[in-house]
């Protein structure tokens, strides 16, 4: 045998050699957040253990031929994790994932705070469904959202996560309230308020009569939306009073569910009351109603 | 004439080959960094809102830019950085790698090659967005400045984004198995 054949074969030899003593690290492709692994290694002497996670990483001295414990502590968070095993003659590494527990807590962003009684598709909500490490559970995950004011039926709709995410859209209530908005997965659940107050007045009707002083005193019947919920006092009211003067407007604010004001003196007039984009009922003072 | 032509010509080209040893001096992620056209965005999927587009270009530049804080943040062990991109849960999780690294003496290095990004929802009120992201990276992990391992792969990401004062961070941010 001439010196490069030794050579040749002394190169596959410890080619060989490095690949028999190179460790296989076994570890499961998935592992739930918070659990503990055992990682088996062979040969003998010492080697340094490298772990890279999302959220963690350690180095430490580790016995070849031993397992490595790696503790549910250090597998706390959700994402890649990647060991590396150094020295000894024994180079390896291996990666796996760490995926979400049970759903412990539930994120939710409820909008608007503050929306007017029988609209529909007004309330929105997304909830994202965590573990109690704080991890996305990517698991698809039935949540449901459910709306209730006291004294009138709750509105519930269940709907299931897509990567951790789950969303719906609801008709707020026909009552006015503090509305409790609940998105609840599991044993976890979040509220919120949602506070459903009067819409737009559904009609205006008034009555009118002459003051001693001789003004024409308007009067409302208590202002009320189409749900028959008392529109809040402080909303304006506007009455409008023509003759051949000319016009007179007066704003009024609703006071204990009725709006009045005072316009002035006239034998002849077209009063009429509105607020915001609805209209009520017209007078002819002086005239027939 | 013809020498103060032959110098201009000399100065351009010391000029230009000073430029070319500076920029093959600088680290991977800085010259990764500066190349806006490795996010991809795709939002035509999005749920239950339509991504406007000034949105879809907000989220490219400030996603673009949360890489590249973390991959900076995770190389040279500053936690400072994160606070630029990553808000709440993200920025506590990536806060304590970069603190543990420092401790141990470790560092990694992240050199995203390109991403595709798919954005999945967009909250009806706008203030929440979530990303997948592939994404095509070379990782290396060292000791000190001792390389342990080296990879290239392709990962997925999940992030959630969520808008502030002028921009957007990334508020979760998990690398999860392929589909």
């Amino acid at each position: 045998m001439n010196t490069r054949s030794k050579l040749l074969l002394l190169s596959v030899c410890v080619l060989v050699s490095a690949t028999l003593c190179a460790q296989s690290l076994k570890v499961p492709d998935r592992v739930t957040a918070g659990t503990s692994i055992s990682i088996p290694t062979s040969g003998s002497g010492e080697a340094t253990l490298y772990l890279f996670g999302p959220a963690h990483v350690a180095k430490r001295k580790v016995q070849l031929g031993q397992s490595i414990e790696l503790a549910g502590d250090d597998l706390r968070d959700a994402g890649h994790y990647t060991v590396v095993l150094k020295g000894g003659g024994a180079d390896s590494s291996t990666s796996f994932f760490v995926t979400a527990s049970k759903v412990d807590d539930v994120a939710f962003l409820a909008r608007p705070s503050r929306v007017p009684a029988s609209r529909p598709g007004v309330i929105t909500g997304s909830a994202f469904t965590f573990d109690a490490y704080q991890n996305l559970e990517l698991q698809p995950t039935p949540v449901t959202f459910t709306l209730s004011v006291e004294g009138a039926p709750e509105i519930k709709r269940t709907e299931t996560t897509k990567n951790g995410v789950a969303w719906t859209r609801l008709d707020s209530g026909k009552k006015v309230g503090a509305a409790k908005f609940v998105a609840s997965a599991g044993d976890a659940s979040t509220t919120r308020v949602v506070q459903q107050v009067a819409a737009d007045p559904c009609n205006i009707r008034m009555k009118a009569q002459r003051t001693n002083r001789g003004a024409i005193e308007v009067v409302t019947d208590p202002i009320r939306d189409c749900s028959g919920n008392a529109v809040p006092d402080g909303t304006i009211v506007t009455f409008t009073s023509v003759d051949a003067s000319g016009k007179s407007t007066v704003d009024s604010r609703i006071k204990r569910g009725i709006a009045r004001a005072e316009l002035p003196s006239s034998n002849n007039a077209l009063i009429s009351v509105a607020s915001g984009v609805v209209m009520g009922n017209e007078i002819h003072w002086g005239g027939k109603q | 004439m013809k020498n103060s032509f032959s110098s201009g010509i000399g100065i351009s080209l010391a000029a230009a080959l000073i430029l070319l040893f500076v920029l093959a001096s600088l680290p991977p992620w800085l010259i990764a960094a500066a190349d806006a056209n490795t996010v991809k965005i795709d939002a035509s999927a999005a749920q239950p809102r339509q991504v406007e587009d000034a949105t879809v270009q907000a989220i490219q530049r400030d996603y673009g830019r949360a890489w590249q804080t973390l991959s900076q943040a995770l190389s040279e062990n500053r936690a400072n950085l994160l606070n630029s991109s990553f808000v709440g849960i993200a920025n506590d999780k990536l806060t304590r790698a970069v603190n543990e690294q420092r401790k141990e003496g470790l560092r990694r290095k992240y050199i995203d090659k390109s991403h595709k990004v798919e954005i999945v929802f967009y909250s009806a009120e706008g203030s929440a967005l979530q990303l997948r992201d592939t994404v095509q990276i070379e990782i290396q992990l060292l000791d000190g400045d001792k390389v342990v391992h080296t990879e290239n792969a392709t990962r997925h990401y999940i992030a959630l984004m969520t808008p502030t004062e002028n921009s957007w961070k990334v508020r979760v941010f998990e690398a999860v198995p392929g589909a």
